[in-house]
């Protein structure tokens, strides 16, 4: 199989991962934080490191400002939720996730939190920033943004963001589920108040892990409260990091990868890892643009502008049935559809028909890039013969 | 008595181990013992050596312990 489904998980991980991942389940799994035994404790400094080298790779100040999460979706629910009240404006931008915009509609039916939408231009970040400053206003409260869309692969002007709402005052939370681990984001040398990541995806670990990154003395409210292993007598949950958001055992095997992942990101370099990737990308990209049948919709990806994630779609053809033929026919693995974010495809004009999408990942090679291309191409002459076929037979 | 700091969670303690290791202080991480828990669970970091040393980079570097128990106890 040619995995092309990065930006829904990375595959493979890298084989420190899998070794992390075993030896958490086999050798030393103890509840990490609750018993004094050796293999407690040795759980424990596990997920101690990972903070230590998350908090590293994240320019944040401390380990403890690194909070584990189940996923990003859940690190953007504890900020929107835990620090979102009635009244307040919240500015978004209009390529954003529905890890972001259904917790916000949630919160404008419940709260009464209102919204405005900045409009991203692609390859102009002084556009884009004018938009996010047209978008502010005296009672915004939060401007909540993705690093890169995870359907067109454009990044967002994040130092820029953050420097503006550092200008007025507002806190700022960047939704990095794309761009951790490919575009270099550090919260204390930017200003970024809270960044939420995704551990499986650039990240490398397993499913099931995610990261909150706290630089703000404005602390959400906690979505959960439960046992922390901390201050067990009082029935208030602790105030102090990471305690305050990390009720409940920890997803020890989930971490032990997301540490080994984060690592092998580390070693490698986010910048690095990111020109390669998009190399390869570009590769894609021209290709595709030399059949006429292919509909691309961004400019062509570079690393100042693009993480190595593409969306094309086949004139005429079904995208959902593209990605079927490219699994079945070619062992090639795409998603096709909406990629849970219709606002990003209204903005590019594909919320009816959805696009086809290809990542890049550090285990990406050319003879695949070659081998997507030679796919892609056979279908073209596939595809519309059937869809004629089938019009004519709805015609009968 | 031992010399001890103790923390209300493992965190702070893994964090104050590490910080003492840098300044090559051996500390060993233990559960909070009956006597010095105060109410409360929690992880401790006993300082067999350079106690002194060790309490007063903890203090500086501003880590939340809870209590310090020794000789020379500040």
């Amino acid at each position: 199989m040619m995995y092309f489904d990065n930006g829904a998980t990375t595959f493979p991980k890298p084989p420190s991962v899998v070794r992390a991942v075993n030896s958490a389940l086999q050798v030393y799994g103890g509840n990490p934080g609750r018993g004094g035994h050796r293999m407690a404790v040795r759980a424990g400094e596990v997920i101690y490191r990972c903070r230590e080298n998350a908090a590293a790779l994240f320019g944040a100040e401390n380990p403890e400002n690194i909070i584990f999460t189940d996923s990003c979706t859940t690190a953007l629910n504890i900020v929107l939720h835990g620090l979102l009240q009635r009244g307040d404006h919240v500015v978004l931008s209009s390529l954003e996730h529905n890890a972001v915009v259904r917790p916000l509609h949630y919160l404008v039916k419940t709260r009464g939190v209102r919204l405005s939408v900045a409009e991203v231009a692609e390859g102009d970040d002084e556009q884009t920033l004018q938009s996010f400053r047209k978008a502010i206003n005296g009672d915004t409260k939060l401007v909540v943004c993705t690093a890169a869309s995870n359907v067109f692969g454009v990044r967002l002007p994040i130092e820029r963001i953050a420097a503006l709402c550092r200008i007025y005052g507002i806190l700022f939370c960047v939704d990095a589920a794309q761009g951790a681990g490919v575009v270099p984001l550090r919260v204390a040398a930017s200003g970024i108040d809270f960044l939420c990541a995704a551990g499986h995806k650039g990240l490398y670990g397993p499913m099931g892990t995610g990261i909150l990154v706290i630089n703000s003395d404005t602390l959400p409210a906690p979505l959960t409260q439960g046992g922390t292993g901390s201050l067990s007598r009082s029935p208030e949950q602790p105030n102090e990091l990471p305690d305050k958001y990390e009720s409940g055992t920890p997803n020890l095997p989930g971490i032990a990868g997301l540490n080994a992942g984060i690592r092998f990101v580390s070693a490698r370099g986010e910048a690095h890892l990111l020109r390669t990737e998009i190399q390869l990308l570009r590769r894609l990209y021209d290709g595709l643009a030399q059949m006429p049948e292919v509909q691309l919709y961004t400019q062509p990806p570079a690393a100042e502008t693009h993480v190595p994630v593409l969306s094309f779609n086949l004139r005429g053809c079904d995208c959902e049935e593209v990605a079927a033929l490219l699994d079945r026919r070619f062992a090639i693995a795409v998603r096709a559809g909406l990629h849970c974010a219709p606002a990003a495809h209204r903005a590019y004009g594909t919320a009816s028909t959805g696009t086809v999408r290809a990542v890049v990942s550090a285990y990406t090679n050319l003879s695949q890039i070659n081998a997507f291309l030679f796919a892609v191409n056979k279908i073209t002459k596939l595809l519309p013969k059937k869809v004629a076929i089938e019009e004519q037979n709805v015609v009968k | 008595m031992e010399n001890i700091i103790t923390f209300a969670s493992v965190t702070h303690a893994m964090k104050a181990r590490e910080l003492l290791r840098r300044h090559r202080i051996s500390a060993n991480l233990i559960r909070t013992p009956a006597k010095l828990r105060r109410g409360s669970c929690g992880y401790s970091l006993v300082i067999p050596r350079q106690f002194a040393q060790a309490a007063a980079l903890v203090r500086d570097n501003r880590l939340p312990y809870r209590h310090m128990f020794g000789d020379d106890a500040p």
